[in-house]
C-alpha cells in the first residue's frame, strides 16, 4: 500500500514538471508580449528596458529555471497587472471567495445529489425517481448562466428575498452557491442512481437477502459500500472545480473571486499570474487523483491486497 | 515430432497475503502454483484435474497471460509470450480464448447475449455489424440455445444457459488454443454431451487444442487425450488418459478415483477419507535400479513408464 | 505457516429427536407458476409445480438446464424480484409461514434461519468488499444474539467442518483471494450457520473435486440426521443424487415430469425424458468417444410447445401428446408420472 502511494506520488511529480514545461513554452510561443497591447503603446526602447527589468530578454530555459526555482521557494513573482502585490498576495485575497463558493457548492450539491440518487434507485419508476432524473437532466443541460439568471429573477427581482450580487453579506452567498451546486447535484444524482442499480442487480445481493439480513442493512452496509467505488472516481476530481470557482457564476453574481483573473492573466500576458494559476490547478488535479487512487484502493480489497484484474 | 500449441515451463505464482490490519501487517506467502510444466500438443485435449484450491485456475489464467506469473515461461506455438507487452500480445489474444470458471462475471450485464457473443469479432474488427450479429446468433444455436436468446440479458438466464453463452463467446473467433475452466459444471448431462461433442467436432474441424480444467472425471475420461493431476500447486501425476484411469500411481490420484460417486443408490456407502497426512506419507517410491535414474529422497516428477510421470521418491 | 486446527463444533447441539414425534411438513407447494415479463414477452419459467418435503427428508430435483429448478427454490424463499417475476400458487407454505402473504421482517426471519440456500454460482455469491468471516458472522448475528467473538469462533469451526484446511486464513480472506471450491464450501458453511430447518442446495458441489465432494455430501447427510433438516438437492450430477437423496423429482420445461423414490428412478425410469436423461450419462469405461445427447432443442420458455413440453423430442410421442398437457398422476405408491404413454 505504501509502495503503491509512493509510486503514484512520483508519477504525479513527473506530471507536474511536464505540465509546467509545456505551459511555459506555450505561453511564450504565442506571438506578442505583455507590452504589445494597443492601450499602452510604448517605444521599442522602453519596451526592451521593461522586458530586461522583468528578465524576459533571457533565453527561455533560463527564465523557466528561474521561475521554477522561485516556485519551489513559494515565490511566484509579481503579477504584471497589479504590481503593488505579489502573486501570492493576490491569490490570498481572491481565492477564498472562490474556494468557499466552490467548496460549499460541491458539498451541498453532492449531498443532495447522492440522496436523490439513492432514493431514485431504491424506488425505481416512482415519483421520486422521475423528479430526480428530471432535475439531473435540467442541471446538466441548462447552462449555468441561465440557471443563475433564473435564480436572480426569482429570488432577487420578484421575491426580493436575497441580494442579486456581491459577496460581503452572508445572505449574498445563497444564490451563487445554489447556482454552483446544480452541476454537482445533477452529476451525483445520475451516478449514484446507476451505481446503486448496478450493485442491486448483482447476485450477491440476493444471497444477502437469503441470509435474512434486513433490507436496511443490505442497502446501507453492502450496496452503498460497493456503489461507492465507482462514485469515488467522480467525486474527487469534481472537487477541483472548487479550487477555481466558476467563472460564470462569479461573473453573474459579481463575486470578487479568482474567476476574473483567469481571463485577464491570459489576455494581458501576465506570465507570472498565468503560470501560477495553471500550476495551482495542475497541483489540485494531481492531488485529487492521488487521493482518489488512495481512497479507491482502501475501498477495494482487490487493489489493497492485489489479485486477479 | 509433435507440434506444441501451448507449453508451460516451470510456471509459478506466489501471493503475498496481509494477515491482520494496520500499516505494517505481517505478510504471509502463499505458493498457489509451484513449478508447473505442461505441454499441450496441437490438436489435443489435455485435462487438468485435482484438489480444489490446488492452483488449476491460477495456472490456466497464467497460461493466457491474464494473470502475471511469478516465475517460469509460457510458449504459444513455440513463441515465448512471457514478457510481451499488451500490444505485442494482441495477435496471440485472438488465437487464445478462455471460458472462465465464474462465467457470470465475464458477461457484461448491460449487453444483450448477441452483443456479448459478437464482441470478440467486434474487438478484432471482423466483418460488418450485421455479419457479426448473425454469426453470434448461429453460435447461440450451436451451443443449444435459440436465436431468440440473442436479445436477452445475462441475469435472465439459468446457470447452464449462461455457461453456454460464455462457451459460444470463446469459440466464435475459432481460436487455436482454448483454456476452459469448468465449462460444463452447470450443465445437465444431455447438454453437457452436446457441448463435449461440439468441442470434439471443432477439434477435428479446425485443429483446436484445449486445456480442459474440470472436476468431472467422467467428462475428462471421455474427452481428453491426457491428464495432469494437481495437488497443492504441483503436478503429481501426468499420463495419457487411459493410463491415469486404469493404472493410477500416485496415492492422491487413487483417492480421487475412489471418491467418484456411485451411479446406483444401492452402492451407497459411508466412505473413509484419506487425510493429507496419509497422502504425504503415501508418496510413491521407485527403486533407482528399476528406472535407471539416480536416487533422490526429495519427491520429484519421475518417468515411470513412457509418457507416465509421477511425483515420487527414488530409492537407491 | 502453521495454524492451530480449531475444535470442531457440533451443529445441532441438543436437537436430538425421537422418531415418535410426527414428522413436520416443512415445505408444501401446490401448483406454483413463475413467469418473468420481459420486453414484450412472457418467460414461463415454472408452469404448475407441486412438491412437499417433511422433516429429515431429502428430495432431489434434476432436469434440463433452464427447466426452472433454481427459480423454484428462489420462489419458495421469495427471492425473485417482483416484478419482473410473477409468482402464483394455490398454496406455498414454508415452515408454517404462508410465503405468498409474508412481508419484510417476517420473510427476513424465515430466510437464513428456517430455510437457508446454497446458491448455484459460488464465485458471485459473496460481497467482494467484505471478508468471508464478516459475511458468515453477520449471518449468525442476524438470527441470534451472540457476542461477535463467539460468532467468529463458530464460523471458524464451520469452515473446518467443510474441509477447509486453513480456516483461520480463509476467515480473513476476501472472496477474490479464494478458489471456486473454497468459496463454495464457505457458502455451505454460511448456509448451515443458523441450523436451518430446510436447506435448498442448488448445485452445492460443482466446484469441488470428488474427494471433497464426497466429504461435503457426507457432512450434509450427517447434519440432516443431527437435527432433522429437510433437504432439497438440485443437481445435474446423477451420482450426487444416487448418493444423497430419498426421493427425486424430474423437471422439464417448467413442469414436473416424474417423481419417484431414488432407487426406483434409477431402476425403472417411467417418463421418456427420464429414460433419455439417464441414457446420456457419460459412461465409466475407457476411451474417447462421442456422448449421447437427446436429439432436438430445449423448449423455449418464452414460447413453450403446447401439450407435453417434451413431445417434440420424445421418441414415443403420439398425436395426443402435442395437444393435451398430461397431468401428474400416481402410477404406484410414491410414484407420479406426467405422461400419456406411461402405465
Ligand atoms: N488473488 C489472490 N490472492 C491470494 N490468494 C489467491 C488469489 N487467487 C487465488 N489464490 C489462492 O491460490 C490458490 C489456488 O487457487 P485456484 O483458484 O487456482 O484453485 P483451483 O485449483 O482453481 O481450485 P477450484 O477447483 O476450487 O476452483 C488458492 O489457495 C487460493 O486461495
Ligand atoms: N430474471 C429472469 N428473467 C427472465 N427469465 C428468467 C429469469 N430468471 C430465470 N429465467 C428463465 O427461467 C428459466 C428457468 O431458469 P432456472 O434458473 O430455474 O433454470 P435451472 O433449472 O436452474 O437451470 P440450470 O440447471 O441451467 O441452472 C430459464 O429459461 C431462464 O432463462
Ligand atoms: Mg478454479
Ligand atoms: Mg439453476
Amino acid at each position: 500500500m505504501i509502495r503503491y502511494i509512493l509510486k503514484r506520488a512520483v508519477s504525479i511529480l513527473l506530471t507536474f514538471v511536464t505540465v509546467s514545461v509545456i505551459v511555459f513554452l506555450m505561453m511564450h510561443a504565442v506571438p506578442g508580449g505583455p507590452f504589445d497591447g494597443n492601450d499602452m503603446p510604448v517605444s521599442k526602447e522602453v519596451r526592451d528596458k521593461l522586458m530586461a527589468s522583468l528578465g524576459l530578454d533571457k533565453p527561455l530555459y533560463v527564465q523557466y529555471f528561474k521561475y521554477m526555482w522561485g516556485v519551489f521557494h513559494f515565490d511566484f513573482g509579481v503579477p504584471f497587472q497589479s504590481p503593488g502585490e505579489t502573486v501570492l498576495q493576490l491569490l490570498a485575497r481572491a481565492w477564498p471567495p472562490s474556494l468557499i463558493l466552490g467548496g460549499l457548492g460541491v458539498v451541498i450539491g453532492a449531498t443532495i445529489g447522492i440522496l436523490l440518487g439513492i432514493a431514485a434507485a431504491l424506488r425505481r419508476n416512482s415519483w421520486i425517481d422521475y423528479i430526480a432524473s428530471t432535475l439531473a437532466t435540467l442541471g446538466l443541460t441548462i447552462p449555468v448562466f441561465v440557471i443563475s439568471m433564473m435564480l436572480i429573477l426569482m429570488f432577487a427581482v420578484f421575491l426580493g428575498w436575497l441580494p442579486a450580487k456581491g459577496w460581503d453579506k452572508p445572505n449574498s452567498w445563497y444564490l451563487p452557491i445554489a447556482a454552483y451546486a446544480m452541476i454537482p447535484m445533477a452529476t451525483y444524482a445520475r451516478y449514484t442512481r446507476s451505481a446503486m442499480l448496478d450493485v442491486l442487480n448483482k447476485p450477491f445481493v440476493t444471497v444477502l437477502r437469503a441470509k435474512g439480513l434486513s433490507e436496511r442493512r443490505i442497502i446501507f452496509q453492502h450496496v452503498l459500500r460497493n456503489a461507492a467505488l465507482p462514485m469515488v472516481a467522480v467525486f474527487l476530481p469534481m472537487f477541483i472545480g472548487t479550487a477555481t470557482g466558476s467563472i460564470f457564476v462569479e461573473a453573474m453574481f459579481r463575486v470578487p473571486g479568482l474567476g476574473a483573473y483567469f481571463v485577464s492573466s491570459i489576455t494581458l500576458r501576465d506570465y507570472p499570474l498565468e503560470m501560477a494559476l495553471i500550476l495551482m490547478i495542475t497541483m489540485m488535479f494531481c492531488l485529487a487523483y492521488l487521493l482518489t487512487d488512495i481512497v479507491y484502493a482502501l475501498l477495494n480489497p482487490r487493489i489493497r491486497f492485489g489479485g486477479k484484474s | 515430432m509433435m507440434q506444441t500449441a501451448l507449453e508451460l515451463r516451470n510456471l509459478s505464482k506466489t501471493y503475498h497475503i496481509r494477515a491482520g490490519g494496520g500499516l505494517f501487517p505481517a505478510v504471509n506467502t502463499l505458493h498457489a502454483v509451484r513449478g508447473v510444466s505442461l505441454i499441450l500438443p496441437r490438436n489435443k485435449i489435455l485435462g487438468l484435474v485435482g484438489e480444489s484450491g490446488s492452483g488449476k485456475s491460477t495456472t490456466g489464467l497464467m497460461a493466457l497471460r491474464l494473470l502475471e506469473p511469478t516465475g517460469g515461461q509460457i510458449l504459444v506455438g513455440g513463441a515465448d509470450i512471457t514478457g510481451l507487452d499488451h500490444k505485442a500480445l494482441k495477435p496471440f489474444r485472438r488465437k487464445m480464448q478462455v471460458v472462465f470458471q465464474d462465467s457470470y462475471s465475464a458477461l457484461d450485464p448491460m449487453m444483450t447475449l448477441a452483443q456479448i457473443v459478437a464482441e470478440p469479432l467486434h474487438i478484432h474488427g471482423l466483418g460488418s455489424a450485421r455479419e457479426q450479429t448473425d454469426q453470434a446468433l448461429d453460435w447461440l444455436v450451436r451451443v443449444g440455445l435459440d436465436r431468440s436468446y440473442g436479445s436477452r440479458y445475462p441475469h435472465e438466464l439459468s446457470g447452464g444457459q449462461r455457461q453456454r453463452v460464455a462457451i459460444a463467446r470463446a469459440l466464435i473467433l475459432r481460436p487455436d488454443v482454448l483454456v476452459a475452466d469448468e465449462p460444463t459444471s452447470a450443465l445437465d448431462v444431455s447438454v453437457k454431451a452436446q457441448i463435449i461433442n461440439l468441442l470434439q467436432d471443432l477439434q477435428a474441424e479446425m485443429g483446436l487444442s484445449i486445456l480442459f480444467i474440470s472436476h468431472d472425471l467422467s467428462v475428462v475420461r471421455s474427452l481428453t487425450d491426457s491428464v495432469a493431476v494437481m495437488l497443492a500447486g504441483r503436478i503429481v501425476e501426468q499420463a495419457p488418459t487411459e493410463a491415469i484411469f486404469a493404472d493410477p500411481q500416485h496415492i492422491y490420484t487413487r483417492s480421487l478415483l475412489d471418491a467418484i460417486p456411485a451411479l446406483n443408490p444401492k452402492d451407497r456407502q459411508r466412505r473413509s477419507f484419506i487425510s493429507p497426512a496419509q497422502i504425504e506419507a503415501g508418496t510413491p517410491r521407485y527403486s533407482a535400479a528399476a528406472l535407471g535414474i539416480p536416487p533422490s529422497d526429495v519427491p520429484g516428477l519421475v518417468q515411470v513408464s513412457p509418457d507416465h510421470l509421477v511425483e515420487a521418491v527414488v530409492t537407491p | 505457516m502453521t495454524l492451530p486446527r480449531p475444535r470442531r463444533v457440533a451443529l445441532g447441539a441438543g436437537t436430538s429427536q425421537t422418531p415418535e414425534i410426527p414428522l413436520m411438513r416443512l415445505l408444501d407447494i401446490q401448483n406454483l407458476t413463475v413467469s418473468f415479463s420481459q420486453h414484450g414477452g412472457l418467460v414461463q419459467a415454472v408452469r404448475g409445480m407441486t412438491l412437499h418435503i417433511d422433516q429429515g427428508e431429502s428430495l432431489g430435483i434434476i432436469g434440463e438446464s433452464g427447466s426452472g429448478k433454481s427459480v423454484t427454490c428462489m420462489a419458495a424463499l421469495r427471492l425473485l424480484r417482483e416484478p419482473p417475476a410473477r409468482i402464483t400458487a394455490d398454496r406455498m407454505v414454508l415452515a408454517d409461514v404462508d410465503v405468498l402473504k409474508a412481508r419484510g421482517a417476517e420473510l427476513a426471519q424465515l430466510r437464513g434461519k428456517a430455510a437457508a440456500m446454497i446458491f448455484q454460482d459460488p464465485m458471485t455469491a459473496f460481497d467482494p468488499s467484505f471478508t468471508i468471516g464478516h459475511q458468515i458472522v453477520e449471518t449468525i448475528l442476524a438470527h441470534r444474539s451472540a457476542r461477535k467473538a463467539e460468532a467468529r469462533s463458530e464460523a471458524l469451526g464451520l469452515l473446518a467442518r467443510v474441509e477447509i484446511k486453513n480456516p483461520a486464513a480463509v476467515l480473513d480472506s476476501y472472496p477474490h483471494q479464494l478458489s471456486g471450491g473454497m468459496l463454495q464450501r464457505a457458502m455451505i458453511a454460511m448456509a448451515l450457520s443458523c441450523r436451518p430447518k430446510i436447506l435448498f442446495a442448488d448445485e452445492p458441489t460443482t466446484a469441488l473435486d470428488v474427494t471433497v465432494q464426497a466429504q461435503i455430501l457426507q457432512l450434509i447427510k450427517d447434519v440432516q440426521i443431527e437435527f432433522g433438516m429437510g433437504l432439497v438437492m438440485v443437481t445435474h450430477d446423477l451420482g450426487v443424487i444416487a448418493e444423497t437423496v430419498d426421493r427425486v423429482l424430474v423437471m422439464y420445461g417448467g413442469r414436473v415430469m416424474e417423481q419417484a423414490p431414488v432407487q426406483d428412478l434409477f431402476d425403472t425410469p417411467a417418463h421418456p425424458y427420464t429414460v433419455a436423461l439417464l441414457a446420456s450419462i457419460p459412461g465409466r469405461t475407457g476411451g474417447r468417444r462421442r456422448l449421447t445427447e437427446i436429439p432436438g432443442a430445449s423448449p423455449n420458455p418464452a414460447n413453450p410447445p403446447t401439450g407435453c413440453p417434451f413431445h417434440p423430442r420424445c421418441p414415443v410421442a403420439v398425436a395426443r401428446c402435442s395437444q393435451d398437457t398430461p397431468v401428474l398422476r400416481s402410477t404406484a405408491p410414491g410414484r407420479d408420472v406426467a405422461c400419456w404413454r406411461a402405465e
